[in-house]
C-alpha cells in the first residue's frame, strides 16, 4: 500500500489514535462496531480488544469516543497535534524550497 | 476574518470627510475594525493585529493617497481600494461648499459604501447569482451574499460520482468545506462525505456563540450509518446557524454545497487557509479515499 499522507505529512508521523484505559473498558466493543476504518481488532483471551491499526485511525476524529459508556478512550492533545502537523509541513516546505525561502511571517524577531 | 478600513481624514478638504464618513458607515455596517491614519502613523503597532489579520479597504479623499501610502507603509495590501475625488469627478456629484458634509456629500459616501460591500461580496463566490441581487441598501446590512458553486469537479468510483466545487470552496483533511465570503465563513461537508454517510437524520449544531480553534468540533452529523463530527476547518465565533438544514437534515444529501451547517467570524483565516485545500487538490484526495475504501 502507498504510503499515506495527511495535510500533506506522512500518516506515519502523526501519533493520532485512541488510547483504550483498560482499568475502565468492559469490552462492550460499541467502539470497534462503530468505527469503519479498522482501527481496534478483538482478540481472545483477557485483553479482548486492542487498538492494532493506529495509522487507520482518522486525524481529529474522536467519534467512537462517543459510544463509549465507560469513558474509557481518550485521544492525543489536539492544538498540540495540530502544532506538530504545522511543524511537519514547515519543515517540509523549507526542505523543498531551500533554506533561504523559510516563511518569515510567523514569529518574527 | 473582519474587514478594516483606512481612511483618510483630510480636515482640509470635503474629500476628507466623506473618506470619514464611508469609514464609519463600514464599521456601522459591515463590522469593519477603523484603523485611524494619525494613530496608524505615531504607533503603527496599534495596529499589529489588523494589519496581519483582515481584508484592508483603503479609502482616500484626493489624488494624494495619505491612507494608500500609509499601508504601503506597513506593506499590507489593500483588497480595495477608493479614491473619493475620483469618485466625485466620474459620477458628476458635488460635495457642497465648506468642509462639512451636505446632503450631496453624504450620498457620496453611501455610494461608496455600497459599492465596496457589493465588490465585498462579488469577491467571495463569483457564482451564477441570477440577478437577485437586492437593489436597496437596506436590507443588506453585512456585505455578505454567498453564492452557489457553478463549476464542478467530477471524481467517478464505480457506480458512485463524487462533486467537487472547481472554486469557492476549500476543504480540510475531514471532508468538511468552508465557503469564505468577506467577513463570514460558512462550513459543511462534502459530497463525498455525505454520500459515504448515507441518509442524514440529525444534525447537532454548536451553539450560537461558541469558539472553536481550526480543527476544533462543530458538532456532529448524524446518519443511519455513523455519526460524523463536524471537524472546523477554521478558527472563529459561531455567529449563524442553519436553522433550515437542522429542520431538514437530508438537505445536506441533497445538496451538500448549499446546505451549509454554521456560518462563522473567523479570526485567523490567513493562518487557517494554509492548512486547507482547494477544489482540484481536494479531489485528487476524494479519488484517493475513494480507491483505498
Ligand atoms: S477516532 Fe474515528 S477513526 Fe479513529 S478509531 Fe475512533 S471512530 Fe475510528
Ligand atoms: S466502547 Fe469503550 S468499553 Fe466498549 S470496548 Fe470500546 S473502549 Fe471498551
Amino acid at each position: 500500500m502507498a504510503e499515506s499522507t495527511f495535510m500533506g505529512v506522512p500518516r506515519s508521523k502523526i501519533p493520532w489514535a485512541p488510547s483504550i484505559d483498560y482499568e475502565k473498558c468492559d469490552f462492550c466493543m460499541e467502539c470497534d462496531e462503530f468505527c469503519p476504518h479498522r482501527v481496534f481488532e478483538r482478540r481472545d483471551g483477557d485483553v479482548k480488544l486492542v487498538v492494532a491499526n493506529p495509522e487507520n485511525c482518522v486525524v481529529f476524529c474522536r467519534a467512537c469516543a462517543k459510544t463509549c459508556g465507560p469513558d474509557a478512550l481518550s485521544f492525543p492533545d489536539k492544538p498540540a497535534t495540530v502544532a506538530l502537523i504545522k511543524r511537519l509541513r514547515a519543515a517540509e516546505t523549507a526542505l523543498q524550497a531551500g533554506p533561504d525561502t523559510v516563511d518569515k511571517k510567523e514569529g518574527e524577531e | 476574518m473582519k474587514l478594516a478600513v483606512l481612511a483618510c481624514t483630510g480636515l482640509d478638504k470635503a474629500e476628507g470627510s466623506v473618506a470619514r464618513e464611508v469609514a464609519i458607515r463600514l464599521a456601522e455596517e459591515a463590522g469593519a475594525r477603523i484603523i485611524c491614519p494619525v494613530v496608524l502613523n505615531c504607533t503603527p503597532a496599534r495596529y499589529k493585529k489588523a494589519l496581519a489579520e483582515d481584508r484592508l479597504i483603503v479609502v482616500d479623499g484626493c489624488a494624494i493617497q495619505c491612507a494608500g501610502r500609509l499601508a504601503a507603509a506597513a506593506q499590507k495590501k489593500p483588497a480595495q481600494k477608493v479614491i473619493v475625488s475620483d469618485v466625485v469627478k466620474k459620477t458628476g456629484a458635488t460635495l457642497g461648499a465648506g468642509l462639512r458634509l451636505g446632503a450631496e456629500g453624504l450620498g457620496v459616501a453611501r455610494m461608496i459604501v455600497d459599492d465596496i460591500e457589493a465588490a465585498e461580496a462579488a469577491a467571495c463566490g463569483r457564482g451564477p447569482t441570477s440577478g437577485e441581487a437586492p437593489a436597496g441598501a437596506e436590507g443588506a446590512t453585512a456585505a455578505v451574499r454567498f453564492a452557489g458553486p457553478s463549476d464542478f469537479i467530477v471524481v467517478v468510483h464505480d457506480k458512485y460520482e463524487f462533486r467537487i466545487p472547481a472554486e469557492g470552496f476549500l476543504f480540510n483533511a475531514n471532508d468538511v468545506w468552508v465557503q469564505v465570503c468577506g467577513t463570514r465563513a460558512r462550513v459543511g461537508i462534502s459530497d463525498y462525505m455525505q454520500q459515504h454517510l448515507t441518509d442524514i437524520t440529525f444534525v447537532d449544531p454548536p451553539p450560537m456563540g461558541y469558539v472553536v480553534e481550526q480543527f476544533g468540533e462543530l458538532g456532529t452529523v448524524e446518519s443511519i450509518k455513523a455519526t460524523f463530527e463536524v471537524i472546523s476547518p477554521v478558527s472563529g465565533t459561531v455567529v449563524s446557524l442553519n436553522q433550515a438544514v437542522i429542520d431538514a437534515p437530508e438537505s445536506i444529501n441533497e445538496d451538500p454545497y448549499g446546505a451549509w451547517i454554521v456560518e462563522l467570524e473567523p479570526t485567523s483565516w490567513e493562518q487557517d487557509r494554509a492548512l486547507l485545500v482547494d477544489g482540484p487538490a481536494y479531489a485528487a484526495e476524494v479519488e484517493r479515499k475513494a480507491s483505498e475504501y
